[in-house]
């Protein structure tokens, strides 16, 4: 099952000119040495600086996402993520997790009067800002997020 | 993440330094706060203008600042925030929520 949110999917973005994978321990500690990983390999790639931080940010909820809710942060388990840069320049993140899923779409909307004050909820919603395109497949198990 | 905090006035200002995210950052800042709230303070400024990124870990810990700082009678004003940090806070909607001043100085006038 898979869920779509944003602009239109990333139409023809040609082959796969780079591609960069790394694994991660299912614990908070274990993010920020990962998500420096991702913005190391987006400077090599030299992406124009505002998408390089737009991206960053998502990646950093994303795994934060997969670490406290897919891996109920236990380090035993793991979380991938991939990076894939098309010919046309796309970026791809993917992202997974060994959780049991959630649905994304059951996710309120955190600018809701009722919601605007929570401290929490803001991760995904956030994610769908940032970037371009936003799929959830497996039973929201795996993220991808497209930067056009 | 660096946290300096200082009284100036009756206010507490807090100044930050590197990104407020997921993990040691945002686990120091809620221990600073948690630590100047049981001293009795309730008057704060957050100075962001050394914050490039925040998460919504981060903003989670601001909202929820915000959210004690009022119930004691005080607030939380923001100072200056690098322009990602702001976009990041207006997308999810909360920059409103907060007082937002050009520098320490105005935002601690601000209370008087």
């Amino acid at each position: 099952m898979s869920f779509e949110a944003g602009a239109g999917a990333a139409d023809q973005p040609g082959e796969v000119t780079n591609s960069f994978e790394l694994r991660l321990q299912g614990e908070v500690r274990a993010i920020a040495a990962a998500a420096d990983s991702i913005s190391a390999k987006l400077q090599l790639l030299q992406i124009a600086e505002e998408k390089q931080v737009e991206i960053l940010l998502a990646v950093h909820e994303a795994l934060a996402n997969a670490v406290v809710h897919g891996c109920k942060n236990d380090p035993s388990k793991e979380v991938r993520c991939r990076l894939e840069q098309y010919a046309n320049g796309h970026i791809l993140i993917v992202i997974t997790d060994p959780g049991s899923g959630y649905s994304p779409q059951q996710l309120p909307d955190p600018t809701g009067d009722e919601h605007i004050h929570r401290d929490h909820g803001r991760g995904i919603y956030l994610i769908r800002q940032l970037m371009d395109n936003v799929l959830f497949e497996h039973n929201g198990r795996e993220i991808r997020m497209w930067k056009y | 993440m660096d946290i300096n905090v200082r009284k100036r006035s009756q206010v507490q200002v807090v100044q930050l330094k590197g990104q407020l995210r997921l993990g040691e950052a945002v686990d120091d800042l809620q221990r600073t706060i948690n630590e100047s709230m049981a001293e009795g303070d309730a008057r704060f400024v957050v100075n962001l203008s050394e914050v490039p990124m925040i998460d919504s870990s981060g903003i989670g810990v601001l909202v929820r600042f915000l959210a004690s700082a009022k119930k004691r009678g005080g607030s939380v004003k923001l100072v200056n925030p690098s322009n990602f940090a702001q976009k990041t806070l207006r997308l999810v909607g909360v920059l409103n929520l907060f007082e937002v001043y050009e520098d320490d100085d105005q935002a601690v006038a601000s209370f008087n």
